[in-house]
């Protein structure tokens, strides 16, 4: 039995394909809810009657229950089971139209997506900023308990910004390649919006609470470190990276020596001014004394 | 990722950030933070020039009072994770050079200032008070209660103002035109940028 999904659409186009397993079906159709993957061929006869316009974008917390499964959801797990293929096929089409096949669905499954492998290095990378989240979070959580000391600063960037690096190591050979997707023009808005959520979120996590203009600053630098310490990455071929993790205390230094000089100017420059005003007032004191004699 | 509300946890406050709908959220407390920085260095330039007058101790309470306003957006920026406009340190600058200015057209003048400025931020603070009503009053109930206060206060320091003879100062109805239409400006970009 060949699934026949709609003719290839884009994503955002589609109108959402939404599976109702009835209970009666439930044993010949596999149960959108349950992550597994079969091999069974008659399981998606029911793709191809969608059950006319739905809103692609139901809430995902109440899905399992209902045994929907929104476009969305299909595509996250199409794409989830394509990362495997990556280090093998790169982020390409057929690494997508792979990790549909391991799901039981045909190799046209791929057509749902652009041809070049866009969407699948956006879904990783927001795979990655979710679980660099769900780590900051946890350790939070620890430090607030008490069974954690909180780390000053720098040990915090640092210690996050080699976390979200290290997830790239599985798909180090082909991150190039996903690099220079995402510089494309109409990757980047999605791209940009990944990264300065990322930025965001370890700089909020890292305890910054600054509501002036330092709030760009720091994640202007930030962005910077975490931007370079990637292409260092690309490049670096000692054992575990150290050479990067190296060049990553290095620059986070640097951005915090930043901070302090610019601390320091002020107060210099604070300090020149009050200099310079007690010379005027000394002068016109000294002219106003002359002056009365 | 659905526009009905981002499910975030907030590390150290006690906001819940489920359901809370971003976009209008973000741009009310961006905007509203931007307004009282504003407002604060306006006084600051009025207190530059009139401090030693005799309307100085009022200038001066006027502006403690937005200083606490000030404060209370600064936390409620970091509850709610919203970015501060980029354009602060333009309203920086430009607040205190609207304030000296004014005050250089003497007290009245401040006065003026102050009726003005003080006349936007709470028609502002009420369309923004609807809005909130609008989307989920029970959702928003402490920002409501926070926004309501500062229009009640806003509003007080605008009755102070023409109190304080505002209506007095040179050209006022030209100026007030004027400075209302700059803080519809300033409004506008701090809600985007």
């Amino acid at each position: 039995v060949r699934c026949q999904l709609c003719p290839p659409q884009h994503a955002l186009q589609a109108s959402a394909v939404l599976r109702r397993v009835s209970d009666e079906q439930k044993e010949t159709f596999i149960s959108s809810s349950q992550q597994q993957f079969s091999s069974h061929p008659t399981d998606h006869q029911s793709e191809q009657e969608p059950q006319g316009p739905r809103p692609s974008y139901t809430g995902q917390g109440g899905q399992e229950s209902e045994d929907y499964e929104s476009e969305e959801q299909l595509q996250h797990r199409i794409l989830t089971a394509a990362l495997e293929f990556v280090p093998e096929h790169g982020w390409t089409a057929e690494a997508i139209a792979e990790g549909a096949k391991t799901l039981g669905l045909s190799v046209a499954a791929a057509g749902m997506f652009h041809s070049d492998g866009s969407e699948l290095i956006l879904h990783f990378v927001s795979q990655c900023n979710t679980k660099l989240s769900e780590l900051l979070e946890q350790e939070q959580k620890l430090v607030q308990l008490g069974e954690a000391e909180k780390k000053p600063t720098d040990q915090f960037l640092r210690d996050a910004v080699q976390a979200r690096l290290r997830m790239l190591i599985p798909y180090i050979d082909k991150w190039p390649q996903a690099l220079s997707i995402l510089l494309l023009p109409h990757n980047i808005p999605s791209s940009l919006n990944l990264l300065t959520s990322m930025i965001d979120d370890i700089w909020h996590y890292a305890g910054d609470q600054s509501t002036d203009f330092n709030w760009y600053t720091r994640r202007a630098v930030l962005t910077g470190v975490y931007n370079t310490t990637e292409l260092v990455m690309m490049q670096d071929s000692s054992p575990d990276f150290e050479d990067t993790w190296r060049f990553l205390e290095n620059r986070v230094a640097d951005a915090m020596s930043m901070g302090n000089t610019a601390n320091q100017v002020q107060s210099t420059g604070e300090a020149v001014v009050q200099g310079l005003m007690g010379a005027a007032v000394t002068v016109s004191n000294a002219g106003t004394s002359r002056a009365v004699r | 990722v659905p526009a009905g509300g981002v499910s975030l946890r907030c590390c150290g406050t006690r906001v819940s950030l489920e359901g809370v709908n971003r976009p209008v959220i973000d741009r009310i407390i961006r905007v509203d933070h931007a307004g009282e920085y504003g407002a604060n260095r306006i006084y600051a330039g009025q207190m530059a020039v009139l401090g030693r007058s005799s309307v100085g101790p009022l200038i001066q309470q006027m502006w403690n009072q937005e200083k606490d306003h000030l404060k209370k957006f600064d936390e409620l920026m970091v509850a709610y994770r919203v970015r501060p406009t980029v354009l602060l340190p333009f309203w920086n600058v430009a607040g205190f050079v609207l304030g000296a200015a004014s005050a250089l057209l003497g007290k009245k003048g401040a006065m003026a200032c102050t009726v003005a400025v003080e006349e936007s931020i709470s028609d502002h603070y009420n369309s923004q008070i609807r809005t909130l009503m609008e989307e989920d009053p029970e959702k928003y109930k402490e920002l409501l209660q926070v926004i309501k206060q500062f229009r009640d206060d806003e509003r007080e320091h605008h009755d102070i103002g023409l109190e304080h003879d505002a209506e007095g100062a040179p050209a006022y109805s030209v100026l007030k035109t004027a400075i209302q239409l700059g803080c519809k400006a300033a409004i506008f970009l701090s809600e985007r940028i």
